[in-house]
């Protein structure tokens, strides 16, 4: 008789079931970590006493997982001390070299480890030219005459190029210190002495009188003509290679286990479907074709579901440079916002309330890889959109405009009704709690998932804005229903399918 | 209920056919459409493709399709390059505008979404009461009419204003030098600057004159009135101050003399302090007016004229001369009742026929009535049929020398027409101004493009002492011009009719006060200084013996205008092609109604095909010679015997799509009212779109509610209008204790509540189209609707029943008699109607929400039942467990589908969408949803100034339309509301509440004082 040695299906089974789980286990530990949380956990632990890439109690940190196997780096981070006792001597090693020895985190799980780590992998950003203005040395004066000329005269003056009034820079070398001095201070006064120049400027400036500034001292005035005999340092910038982004490549040691895990598990796989258990074969597929209904749900959920669309819009504006740098409020552009359901795409007009007078950007103004060259045509653009003559400072006549094509970045389905002034006045919600920080985009970008599962999660959290008199009488009796003190959106009705769907 | 009156919905369903009962237990009567998709079986069995080939063709395309959708389009928004200062995107705008097209005149509120307008609203504030009939809220869908002229025509060829100005305006000086006639040929326009302008175009072109035609003629009252006070215009009549209505032949509810009177019949027809108005009709076919009636007679047209001259004689005592008519029982009986209310009386006659109308006239005067007003005339049909006459009697002389037509298709509605054609040809110059082309445009040599009223500047005088003015609500669409301003062109006057029209306000109507409020309100009334006419005497004598001369026929002939299309202007327009006739209830045609008693002396019938459609027989009617041949035979009850009505405005083809291309045109027979008809049966069946069989209750009776003025004065509500009562416990208890369901919290915040009054609800479907318009609901066209797929959700049920019960038999002493016989076997012969209108009920406990598997239909806190399109699939369980049968399923995808060619199909006419209304698509349910758009919207503006919702400021889109007040729809929680005081009201019903649904729409019973 011949005697098999056979494993039972079950014992196979549990077997299976352990090295499968083995191997998700490590798989999730292998995952490359977060960087993003890496640095805000590396501030809060490390920054203390490390830098990234100075000495300075400790060693810098970056790239450390290459040096040093990430299972030690677990120990040392969680218990350097009973690490040093162990007897590892690496350890001992970096202990005799600092003398001091680091405090242990055993708070962080090795997840977190891993984070940090990746953020201390990734290269520090390159600081775009960074040191080349700084060498150039500014004259104070000249520095307090350009804040001073932007505070007073730049609503109507450029340094070159005529707005409202003429060009600046060189004035000083046109007319004489004293009449300068006079002009300035009351301009009407010395016209009306009968000063020839005086009365010239003003006729060649289509008969405005500018404002007086008597405000302005005698050493104003000298440190505003010093800026205007300067006029503004040109930093040369140099469009070095470094200044494109390249993608970094990332390295991360736990990239190699990644595929190492998926090797092994098709390893596993093929190896069962080739053994002559049918069993084996059995499990197999239906572990197959779990994974494939899984990853094809995931697919489909996310049908529609456009977080993160970034189109390239035809007129590189950034919301970064107007909402971010510049403080405009999101409502003085998005007007229709507090009356309508569309919060509105601005339209020329209230584009060129401001860009009438801002016909160039500032010279450092950089908006991706665009620099001031490149964004004054964007500008450009949009006078050609409305017909603006920005030389002499009216719009063309007979112009045929042209409209401008945004592309929607936020597209509800037709079926689903949103209103934003519901949100936004009744509600008093920050654009940004939706839109995330678009002032820090210069690209706007969809920051939230739009999905019914998020407009509801946050119905369920918001209270009612309790201020609206709409409410008094509703509030009352519903929290006594409800036996609370402050009803949500979906009590009062939010949670509604027809509230959005009609 | 109350009464043990059978209701019935048509003659089939009294006969107890067989057909009525399938269909009543049916719920959807036509078979699911495979074949549409599938093919013919033939097509399927032949086919090489066979089921394995199918399902991998199903797996590809899905794959593909599943494929396809991961890229998302990509989506542009363009901007306003300079916004417009009262325009937020987003948020409607309201203008006031009238409409004045010829025909229909009414104060208009206007929405204009982004420069749009989308949606026609009455202008409540407005001087005159003209309301918004089914014509007028449909309005707004003929601008957006895609078979519009574009430009103006110069011999079919396209040319520009300034060579067409050249051109008109060399002819006409060469005609005013040869010293012919330039005649303006137009419609009713009622527009003071309008007759300025004419009147200084006759300083320029002295041989210039004006004639006025009005499709269908209100002339001879015109003439009855001139003879009498010397100018030529319509009494104005109150109604509200009349206490008994006897109408000959009048449809004053529909279009008699321009119409709008339902406010002022509609306020006295609820029981006040145990008083309400009574209403007697005499008339031919079964009309709005009729069927609103409490007592109804029908009379041939030649006996109307006797009927009209014996109630003078009855009233006033004396003899005119007059011929005996079957109804002559009844007109004593009504004199008696006018000369009883004292002053509170009025008779009003649609004869045409001045002789007859100088009676009606004498009669208002004997009666010393209160409801006629002499002096504040109506100014909206001022033709004169004489003068039309002359003038193509002129034009085939060569005696005109140019023919300037305005509002007018005189070669479509003519009855002459052949030889107005015949005199055209013989005319030098011939302009007509039109917005699409027309049967007249073809006929002339320049064809002048003229603006929607919704492009257009205006003024209208509706009537004496009140104007309205008419403001352009979007850019002109096409290049077009109006009448006016080639008037001025003409005249070599460079003002632009805006200025020319403000100028001619400020200067004789406004007298000091503001153009701009003038605008804004849209209306402007000036008191009337005169306060009394002085009439000329009339010699009576002769008017009733030219009356008692008229011919009675064996087979008489009846002409009406229906709700829908009335004069046929607006026959391009789908909604109005679709809405169901009132009384017939059928759609996507006309037809000869014939009484049941002719059609079976003459073998025609009517009959209902298994799938619940309509069929009928055709026949050639011909009238003292001329013959239209093929027409519909419709079975009318209620139908004069001896006599056969057909409606104008059907048989249009020139402008039409040939969808709208529908029914027969009866023009030719306009002025052959009376004559005597022959009908020839011939080959074939017609297909009619009739919906009242279909969406039946599965027999529940108690449907609708009525009851007579003496039982709601004498006796207890529990005997008129009783609650339903069920046994629990062996005892008797209200719907309310034997409740199944868990009670709905309906008591906290808004709980709306609909309210409709069957008193006042005249059926005249204005919140049908309405509803269409706000709800952007789908056309079907006529195939569909024959298979029950009318998408309307909001439907008027019409109910026919029998007055003739034993008691009143007995109270009438024919108890035993022919007449008795007759009427109890015959009761469709003289039926009394009652509307109803159905939406969705909104039930408390709703059937459809239990049985949705998808929880698509869901229970809102306001009261509303919602309905998620995108989350329906389409089982349609809702519509089987629905009682109310007002679900509607979208068997197709009915926006930009050619199958379905109608305004949803092309992209001007998709201008008119709601754009806050999601447009359905194929395979999903939909239903009234109580405009909680507009409920949302309220809410939200109320939220935005920081205040609670003001007492009746929630309204929908029916409500909104109703001119009666019929309908009203508010918050049951704010006891200010009307709805809530309603509530309890003794004539307070609810739909089939012994279901135990609790509705949220409530019914006021109808109070007949008869």
């Amino acid at each position: 008789m011949k005697i098999v040695n056979q494993h039972s299906p079950i014992q196979q089974l549990t077997k299976l079931t352990f090295v499968l789980l083995f191997i998700f286990s490590t798989s999730l530990f292998a995952q490359q970590g977060d960087a993003a949380n890496g640095k805000k956990l590396f501030k809060a632990n490390c920054a203390a006493c490390h830098k990234l890439d100075k000495k300075v109690l400790g060693p810098p940190l970056k790239g450390v997982s290459e040096k040093r196997d990430r299972k030690w780096l677990y120990s040392w981070i969680k218990n350097s001390a009973e690490f040093i006792k162990s007897g590892d001597a690496d350890a001992k090693a970096i202990f005799e070299e600092f003398k001091i020895p680091m405090t242990p985190f055993p708070q962080l799980s090795n997840k977190d480890i891993d984070d940090i780590l990746a953020y201390t992998d990734d290269k520090p950003a390159k600081k775009a030219a960074s040191g080349a203005g700084a060498s150039t040395k500014v004259d104070p004066k000249v520095k307090l005459g350009k804040k001073l000329f932007k505070a007073n005269c730049a609503a109507c003056h450029k340094m070159e190029g005529k707005l409202v009034g003429p060009g600046l820079k060189g004035v000083t070398e046109r007319r004489e210190k004293e009449w300068l001095h006079a002009w300035i201070k009351d301009n009407n006064a010395l016209r009306k002495s009968g000063d020839a120049i005086a009365k010239q400027v003003f006729e060649e400036n289509g008969k405005m009188p500018m404002t007086p500034f008597p405000q302005l001292s005698d050493d104003d005035i000298d440190a505003l003509l010093a800026y205007f005999k300067v006029g503004d340092v040109k930093k040369v910038v140099k469009n070095t290679a470094g200044v494109n982004t390249t993608k970094k490549e990332k390295k991360s040691s736990g990239a190699w286990m990644n595929w190492v895990v998926i090797l092994v598990i098709l390893g596993l796989l093929i190896w069962m479907f080739l053994s002559k258990v049918t069993f084996l074969k059995i499990i197999a597929t239906v572990f197959l074709l779990l994974v494939g209904a899984y990853f094809t749900f995931d697919w489909l959920m996310g049908i529609g579901v456009d977080q993160g669309y970034q189109p390239i819009q035809p007129i590189a504006f950034s919301h970064k440079i107007h909402a971010g740098d510049n403080k405009i409020d999101c409502q003085y552009c998005h007007s229709s916002a507090k009356h309508s359901k569309t919060s509105g795409v601005p339209t020329a007009n209230v584009c060129m309330n401001c860009h009438k007078s801002i016909s160039e950007v500032a010279d450092d103004t950089r908006v991706g890889a665009l620099g001031k060259e490149q964004l004054d045509k964007e500008i450009q653009k949009i006078y050609n959109a409305v017909g603006w003559d920005s030389d002499n400072m009216k719009y063309k006549e007979n112009y045929k405009p042209i409209p401008i094509k945004w592309i929607r970045v936020h597209n509800l389905p037709d079926f689903a009704y949103y209103n934003h002034s519901q949100h936004v006045t009744v509600a008093g919600i920050k654009c940004q709690k939706c839109h995330g920080p678009v002032e820090k985009m210069d690209e706007m970008k969809q920051h939230s998932p739009l999905t019914m599962r998020w407009c509801l999660d946050c119905h369920k959290a918001t209270d009612v804005n309790l201020d609206n008199k709409y409410y008094a009488k509703i509030h009352k009796q519903l929290s006594e229903k409800y036996g609370v003190e402050k009803v949500t959106i979906a009590q009062l009705g939010g949670k509604e399918c027809g509230k959005c769907h009609y | 209920m109350a009464s043990n009156k059978k209701y019935w919905t048509s003659a089939a369903e009294l006969k107890n056919s067989s057909i009525v009962e399938k269909l009543s237990k049916t719920e959807f009567v036509g078979e699911i459409p495979t074949d549409a998709f599938l093919g013919d079986k033939e097509t399927l069995e032949t086919s090489s493709t066979s089921r394995r080939d199918f399902l991998k063709y199903v797996g590809f395309t899905t794959a593909a399709a599943s494929l396809a959708a991961c890229e998302g389009p990509v989506i542009k928004t363009i901007p306003y390059l300079n916004k417009p200062n009262d325009i937020i995107p987003g948020v409607a705008d309201y203008y006031a505008t009238a409409m004045a097209d010829g025909y229909d005149f009414a104060n208009v509120l206007v929405k204009v979404r982004e420069g749009r307008p989308i949606k026609i609203n009455p202008n409540k504030e407005a001087t005159s009461d003209n309301g918004t009939s089914a014509r007028v809220q449909a309005s707004v869908l003929s601008l957006y009419d895609n078979n519009r002229l574009k430009s103006a025509l110069n011999n079919k060829k396209a040319i520009n204003y300034t060579d067409f100005d050249r051109e008109v305006i060399s002819k006409l000086d060469q005609v005013s030098a040869s010293e012919k006639k330039i005649v303006f040929l137009t419609g009713t326009m009622a527009s003071p600057s309008t007759d300025k302008l004419l009147a200084e175009f006759k300083v320029k072109y002295p041989t210039a004159e004006h004639v006025v035609y009005d499709a269908v003629s209100e002339s001879a009252a015109a003439d009855a009135y001139e003879a009498i006070y010397g100018t030529r215009a319509l009494p104005n009549y109150d109604f509200s101050k009349a206490d008994v209505i006897v109408s000959i032949g009048a449809d004053f509810l529909g279009d008699w003399q321009g119409g709008g009177y339902e406010k002022g019949y509609a306020a006295n027809r609820v029981p006040k302090h145990g008083k309400m108005s009574k209403h007697i009709q005499f008339e031919t076919n079964m009309s709005l007016t009729g069927a609103n009636a409490d007592q109804r007679f029908a009379l041939k047209p030649s006996e109307q004229k006797f009927a009209l001259v014996n109630l003078y004689n009855a009233i006033t005592g004396q003899g005119l001369a007059s011929k005996a008519t079957p109804q002559d029982a009844a007109i004593k009986k009504a004199a008696t009742q006018l000369k009883a209310a004292n002053g509170k009386a009025v008779v009003v006659t649609g004869i045409q026929d001045k002789s007859a109308q100088l009676i009606a006239m004498a009669i208002n005067d004997a009666l010393q009535s209160q409801a006629v007003d002499l002096v504040n005339t109506k100014n909206i049909r001022k033709g004169n049929d004489a003068k039309v006459a002359q003038l193509i009697t002129e034009m085939n002389a060569g005696n005109v020398g140019a023919v300037i037509i305005n509002q007018a298709n005189p070669v479509y509605t003519l009855a002459q027409s052949k030889e107005f054609v015949a005199g055209l040809k013989k005319v030098k110059l011939t302009v007509a101004f039109a917005m699409t082309p027309t049967e007249t445009t073809k006929e002339v040599q320049f064809v002048n493009a003229t603006p929607h009223y919704l492009e257009s500047w205006g003024d209208v005088s509706i009537t004496k002492g009140t104007y309205s003015l008419m403001q352009p609500t979007i850019n002109k669409l096409f290049d077009t011009r109006q009448f006016q301003e080639a008037l001025l062109a003409w005249t070599g006057n460079p003002t632009s009719y805006y200025n020319y029209l403000k100028n001619t306000w400020n200067t004789d109507i406004l007298k000091g006060q503001s153009w701009n409020t003038a605008l804004h309100n849209g209306t402007f009334k000036v008191a009337n200084e005169e306060t009394t006419v002085t009439p000329n005497t009339v010699d009576l004598n002769v008017a009733a013996s030219a009356l008692a001369k008229t011919k009675t026929n064996a087979l008489e002939l009846a002409i009406y205008t229906k709700v829908g299309l009335g004069d046929g202007q607006q026959a391009n327009n789908p909604w109005l092609q679709e809405l169901p006739d009132p009384i017939t209830r059928t759609s996507w045609d006309n037809y000869l109604l014939v009484s049941r008693a002719d059609a079976e002396a003459k073998g025609l019938k009517n009959w209902t095909v298994d799938n619940g459609a309509l069929n009928g027989d055709l026949v050639d009617v011909t009238v003292d010679g001329v013959t239209i041949k093929n027409v519909p035979v419709y079975i009318q009850p209620g139908q004069a015997k001896g006599t056969v009505a057909l409606a104008l405005g059907y048989g249009r083809t020139e402008g039409m799509q040939k969808e709208m291309q529908t029914g027969v045109n009866a023009y030719p027979l306009v002025n052959k009212v009376g004559g005597n008809v022959t009908i020839t049966k011939v080959a074939g069946e017609h297909q009619f779109a009739c919906v009242q069989l279909q969406h039946t209750m599965m027999g529940r009776d108690e449907i609708v509610n009525e009851t007579s003025l003496a039982d709601f004065i004498n006796k207890k509500k529990e005997e008129y209008n009783p609650s339903p009562k069920f046994s629990l416990d062996h005892k008797e208890v209200s719907v309310a204790e034997t409740d199944l369901w868990e009670k709905f919290d309906d008591t906290i915040g808004p709980h709306f509540n609909l309210s409709i009054d069957l008193a006042t609800c005249t059926g005249c479907a204005a919140c049908v189209v309405a509803c269409h318009a706000e709800n952007n609901v789908p056309v079907v066209g006529k195939k569909e609707i024959r298979v029950s797929r009318d998408m309307h959700w909001l439907r008027i049920d019409r109910y026919y029943t029998s007055e003739m019960t034993k008691e009143k038999g007995e109270e009438e002493g024919i108890v035993g008699s022919g007449k008795y016989f007759e009427a109890q076997t015959h009761p469709e012969d003289q039926p009394e109607v009652s509307f109803q209108p159905v939406m969705c009920q909104h039930c408390n406990h709703a059937p459809c929400e239990t049985v949705c598997p998808v929880a698509a239909t869901s229970h809102g806190r306001q009261g509303q039942n919602q309905m998620a399109y995108n989350r329906c699939v389409g089982t349609r369980y809702c519509a089987n467990n629905c009682p109310y049968r007002v679900r509607r399923f979208n068997w197709f995808q009915y926006a930009q589908n050619s199958e379905f060619n109608f305004n949803m199909n092309n992209d001007l006419g998709r201008m008119v969408l709601n754009p806050d209304v999601v447009v359905r698509s194929r395979g999903v349910m939909e239903k009234c949803s109580m405009c909680i758009q507009m409920t949302q919207a309220t809410i939200l503006k109320a939220k935005k100034e920081n205040r609670p919702v003001n007492v009746g400021e929630f309204e929908t889109a029916c409500t909104n339309a109703c001119s009666t007040g019929a309908m009203s729809f508010g918050d049951v929680n704010n006891e200010e509301e009307k709805v809530a005081k309603l509530q309890d009201d003794n004539r307070t019903f609810r739909l089939l509440e012994f279901v135990g649904t609790k509705p949220n729409v409530i019914y006021q019973l109808k109070v007949r004082n008869a």
